[in-house]
């Protein structure tokens, strides 16, 4: 067998393994897309490709729900929590690839590894501390959690990756008499933007999935959540409007989509950088 | 008496020995801080305090549950306040010991520079860290503290008063014949879930990053785009879609895929084996995008010098994979590893979206797929027996953190960790 | 030198603390509620099952008129409402007046989440004794009824002409031509609400009954007419006229779909479904279950839903007012007109609107057969494990007497671990 035959049945192999890669990953989101274009209720009355397609469902989300709520309290949410995990990311990991100072070496080994600990009991105790600081029913202490949670993981991602900006770099600077912070925003924050632009959209997507402590936190229905309100949708065991469901995923499903097309060029060598350690 | 000490002894009250230092500034500062702490603190810590050691003696004025958090927080208010304190009698006493061996003191302006440049750290840090202790740490707290009461259905605010009662609840949980005898039935699916669906889950993605990085191959972008769709889609909707589309009898899987290809009906959602089945590709396919993504940037930063010595060493493709691809890639990500293993031992979400832990599985007290996270949720929770639940999620995160602490000791990552 | 400064430091702090510490104990706080007896408050809160706000509005405007005080109502998922009120009640974010189904009654007053009322005997005979006696835990009132439902038979008008009289001429249907259907019956008898109408048919009973005080130490769900009852069940899906895709979980939902899209003559299902079943534009017949084929009657659940008084209102006499006007006959006429739930309310049992209504009178005779849920705490346990033995025996991997004798003895169990006082 020649070289050039190996190749051809190599990539052959490789193309084949892919397609059905692709069709595995796209099978049940079409599924989504198509029973939300059914004009029944049910996900096993629906086809993947309708008979008679409709919008109802569409419709109804915006006549009969209160989805565009929703929406613009999830995106208010997921804009905040990311501008603030940036930040407090961002800062934390660089004083942790940068300074020496008291709990640096297992700080956060053990928050990371605290947050293995199910949660399911402490929710209450976090409903009860958000009462005493009269922030319960706000999106700011939804925000303030989400925040929090995804700290330890992204802090070890960001550290990792400044750790691969060479250290001369901020030396040089500190000798032509920079301060830290000038340090930080001039010469560190620019050569990590890819490994921010993943926290960024880490932490802008995870409120979208959250529907258990968001349910917990928020009690007024004007201040509901997507996830909340769509998981509402099914939960309930004699509902039955699985496709207004699919409806409502599929437009949530479209931005994030969306932002994960154009950020990815930044996310693979973001993450790549964050998640290893050579 | 020297300096060191007499400075010290004087900062039992806050400021005080850096007044006797001289210090005048730093020393109005610290007395100012400890009076605001009193005065902001001090009924909370009063009733707090008082809160977690009687849980409260009267109904219906106090509320068990909101005095245990109320002692929890006052705790860690207790704690941040010492950690104040200690440093106020350090500073007093390091100040004075300079004094006693005659080195000048700093000026005001000297010390604004030496807190910037030591307390830029902290500065930094601290924010995230005050948070993740309100948001991780102390709910951790409260949960170790609930396990020793008997908060359960019959002793419920507001009707009644919580007690502590030792380790009662975890004496029971090993006398119970019930918890007993399905436990080692449930952990014995947990390990092999995790193991299964995390090590399918990771292998899946590198396969897939491996085959898609090759030189040759076209369209790169779109087909990663279409990959990394599973993670695009919030995982509780997909795992729904897929709880329709595996019905025994009216699911897509079984009518549209396996019925043409002349596979008869399997009972995906009614067997514990297929729906263990079902579970293990649903995670893969929920989790194997992460790994792809980060498993195609370490390939991408492969010297390519590596492989090309290899193939003037005759080595195959196979063994390039096997001795230069492979190890590293696992070399490089393991710790991200290790919390995808430790997220599916907790995987709550998929095992009760998809079937809620069934089918049922006979003369047993769990189903067929329950795992133990999901299993103590049931048992506990329709019950109302809360501090039972604290009591075995105690159990259950000694096992993951302890797994976890080793796993993360072997990876070398974590040993050059004390290095700047 | 510095650790042993913080040593005592640490303790003398602590033992102040301690010491003079505690609340002042100045008891007048907590007589609260008694003060605001005569006081009008402004507002009360009511929580409202989901899309079932519509049935209340009026009545809460009539209130409000005669009242002067304003009531806001927020609908919230029945089931949740529980979960919630423990959280939001004690944080005083709670509501005055939550709607519940009976079963929780016992749990709920036993935790100290809902308060008794104090109703004179004049309004409690408005409505019939079994509504009432099951809002009633522990010998005192907890609130009162707003509606019953039960499982009816629910037919497609196009395939089936008229409701068979007996499950056997359901099965010589479904074993026939359906209708034209793809499944002549549909029911959901692997979730034990809905089979255990079923099981009592035959002789079973989930607590036994000794003059209106449910004994949990006595189990009958293993008891001869169990067996024979799920037997029965499982015969439906052993001859394949119930699928295999209707077992476990997400039965309801998927029955509800296949019966919308018309691929099911008729369908075993509570008043809540009408609703969906007429918006799917399927033409309806109901009628109560037909027969067992040992003649006797279909024993279903019966469920109450009632509105109770949170014991974190700060207005429990007004409150309970509130829940009494609501549920007054003319209030609860309005409500059947608008929500079409069933009133337990004598008088309109009665009414030409209830008694010329064909659905209205199925949920209404089939409740008088029927059996209350059992509203004591121990119910608890018993949903799961009965559901289990159901489904066990319904996909053969268990004979029905095993499976049931296996969840009795589950249940036992955990009544001993989780209810011994």
């Amino acid at each position: 067998m020649s070289i050039k035959t190996a190749r051809r049945i190599r990539l052959t192999l490789s193309y084949l393994v892919l397609l059905s890669a692709i069709a595995i990953v796209v099978y049940p989101i079409l599924w989504v897309i198509g029973s939300s274009f059914n004009p029944g209720n049910t996900l096993s009355s629906s086809t993947i490709i309708p008979e008679n397609a409709t919008l109802t469902h569409y419709k109804k989300l915006f006549a009969e729900t209160d989805y565009l709520i929703w929406y613009w309290n999830t995106l208010k949410i997921c804009f905040i929590t990311m501008v603030l995990s940036v930040i407090f990311i961002g800062l934390t990991a660089y004083a942790f690839s940068r300074y020496k100072f008291i709990g640096r070496k297992n700080g956060l080994l053990l928050f990371l590894i605290l947050q293995m600990i199910p949660q399911f009991v402490a929710i209450l105790a976090i409903y009860i501390l958000a009462y005493q600081v009269g922030l319960l029913d706000t999106h700011f202490a939804l925000i303030l959690v989400y925040v929090g949670g995804l700290i330890p993981m992204n802090t070890y991602l960001a550290k990792n990756y400044y750790d691969t900006i060479p250290k001369e770099l901020d030396e040089s600077a500190r000798i032509d008499g920079a301060g830290h912070f000038r340090i930080f925003w001039q010469i560190i924050l620019p050569l990590s933007k890819p490994i921010l632009a993943v926290i960024a959209l880490f932490s802008f997507i995870s409120p979208f999935a959250d529907f258990i402590l968001a349910s917990i936190l928020i009690s007024s229905d004007e201040k509901m959540t997507l996830a909340v309100g769509l998981f509402n949708m099914i939960k309930n065991e004699f509902g039955n409007s699985f496709t207004l469901f699919a409806a409502g995923s599929v437009l949530v499903a479209i931005p994030i989509g969306l932002l994960f097309l154009s950020l990815q060029r930044y996310f693979i060598s973001g993450l790549t950088a964050g998640g290893t350690k050579g | 008496m020297t300096h060191r000490k007499t400075a010290a002894l004087l900062s039992i009250i806050p400021g005080m020995g850096q007044f006797y230092n001289k210090q005048f500034v730093k020393g109005f500062a610290f007395l100012f801080l400890a009076v605001c702490y009193f005065i902001a603190f001090l009924d909370f810590l009063n009733i707090g305090l008082w809160g977690i050691v009687t849980l409260g003696t009267e109904v219906p004025r106090d509320h068990s549950i909101f005095l245990l958090v109320n002692g929890v927080i006052s705790i860690l208010v207790v704690g941040i306040g010492l950690a104040f304190y200690y440093f106020n009698l350090y500073d007093a006493y390091q100040n004075g010991k300079k004094r006693d061996n005659g080195l000048e003191l700093s000026t005001l302006k000297e010390q604004y520079h030496n807190v910037v440049d030591k307390g830029f750290p902290y500065l930094m840090v601290g924010p995230g860290f005050l948070l993740l202790i309100f948001v991780v740490i102390f709910p951790i707290i409260f949960m170790l503290l609930l396990a020793f009461t008997n908060y359960n259905l019959y002793n419920s605010p507001p009707a009644k008063l919580v007690d502590w009662v030792g380790f009662k609840n975890f004496i029971e949980i090993f006398s119970l014949d019930i918890w007993r005898e399905t436990f080692v039935s449930v952990f014995a699916w947990t390990i092999i879930w995790t193991f299964t669906a995390t090590t399918l889950q990771v292998a899946v993605g590198i396969f897939l990053a491996v085959v898609l990085n090759q030189k040759e191959i076209k369209f790169k972008g779109v087909i990663r785009t279409l990959l990394i769709l599973p993670w695009a889609v919030p995982a509780f909707v997909s795992i729904l879609i897929f709880s329709g589309l595996f019905n025994d009898t009216f699911g897509a899987i079984n009518q549209s895929i396996l019925a043409p290809l002349g596979i008869d009906s399997l009972p995906w959602m009614t067997d514990p084996f297929y729906t263990k089945i079902a579970l293990i590709f649903i995670q893969s396919w929920l989790g194997f995008p992460f790994v792809m993504a980060m498993t195609t940037g370490v390939l991408q930063s492969i010297p390519g010098e590596l492989y090309e010595a290899a193939t003037v060493d005759g080595a195959s493709n196979w063994d390039k994979f096997r001795k230069i691809t492979l190890p590293m890639i696992l070399f490089t990500t393991a710790p991200i590893l290790i919390t995808q293993y430790t997220f599916n031992f907790n995987n709550f979400n998929v095992i009760y979206l998809f079937n809620n832990g069934g089918p049922a599985v006979a003369d047993q007290n769990a189903g067929g797929t329950d795992i133990l996270i999901s299993w103590i949720y049931n048992l506990t929770m329709t019950s109302a027996q809360y501090s039972k639940a604290a009591a075995v999620t105690v159990l259950l995160s000694l096992i993951i953190v302890s797994l976890a602490l080793w796993q993360f000791r072997k990876t070398k990552s974590f040993k050059d960790e004390g290095m700047i | 030198m510095k650790k042993l400064l913080a040593l005592p430091l640490t303790f003398a702090l602590a033992a102040s603390a301690l010491a003079a510490c505690g609340p002042q104990e100045d008891s007048s706080s907590t007589g609260g509620k008694k003060e605001t007896a005569s006081d009008k408050p402004e507002k009360l809160v009511i929580w409202e099952d989901q899309e079932k706000g519509a049935g209340t509005e009026d009545a809460i405007k009539k209130f409000e008129e005669k009242h002067g005080i304003k009531v806001e109502l927020k609908e919230i998922p029945m089931l949740d409402q529980q979960e919630k009120l423990r959280l939001d009640g004690p944080a005083k974010k709670g509501p005055d007046v939550i709607t519940t189904p009976h079963d929780r009654v016992g749990p709920l007053a036993i935790e100290g989440l809902i308060a008794p009322i104090e109703i004179s005997d004049d309004v409690t005979k408005l409505y019939t004794e079994s509504s009432i006696n099951a809002l009633t835990y522990d010998g005192k009132l907890y609130g009162l009824p707003k509606s019953t439902e039960t499982p009816v038979f629910i037919y497609n008008k196009k395939q089936m002409t008229e409701a068979p009289e007996s499950l056997d001429d359901v099965l010589a249907f479904s074993k026939g031509d359906k209708g034209g259907a793809q499944y002549g019956f549909l029911a959901n008898w692997t979730d034990f609400y809905f089979a255990n109408g079923i099981l009592s048919g035959y002789g079973s009973y989930v607590f036994k009954d000794d003059n209106g005080t449910l004994n949990p130490e006595d189990l009958g769900l293993a008891n001869e007419g169990a067996v024979e009852g799920l037997d029965y069940i499982t015969s439906w899906y052993k001859d394949g006229l119930f699928p295999k895709g209707i077992i476990g979980e997400k039965a309801g939902q998927t029955i509800d779909g296949l019966f919308q899209e018309g691929k099911v003559a008729s369908v075993m299902n509570g008043p809540w479904s009408f609703q969906g079943y007429k918006d799917a534009g399927i033409d309806i017949g109901v009628a109560p279950m037909p027969k067992l084929p040992n003649g006797e009657y279909v024993k279903t659940f019966i469920g109450v839903k009632g509105y109770n008084v949170s014991a974190f209102s700060e207005n429990q006499e007004w409150a309970a007012k509130l829940v009494e006007f609501i549920t007054n006959e003319e209030s609860a006429k309005t409500r059947f007109e608008k929500t079409a739930e069933i009133p337990p309310v004598v008088s309109l049992m009665e009414d030409p609107l209830i008694a010329d209504n064909e659905a209205a009178k199925a949920v209404a005779v089939q409740s008088e057969r029927g059996v209350p849920m059992p509203n004591i705490p121990e119910m608890a346990e018993v949903w799961a494990p009965a559901a289990n033995a159901l489904q066990l025996s319904a996909t053969g991997k268990s004979e029905p007497k095993a499976a049931l004798e296996s969840a009795v003895k589950t249940i036992g169990q955990n009544i001993k671990a989780n209810h011994s006082k």
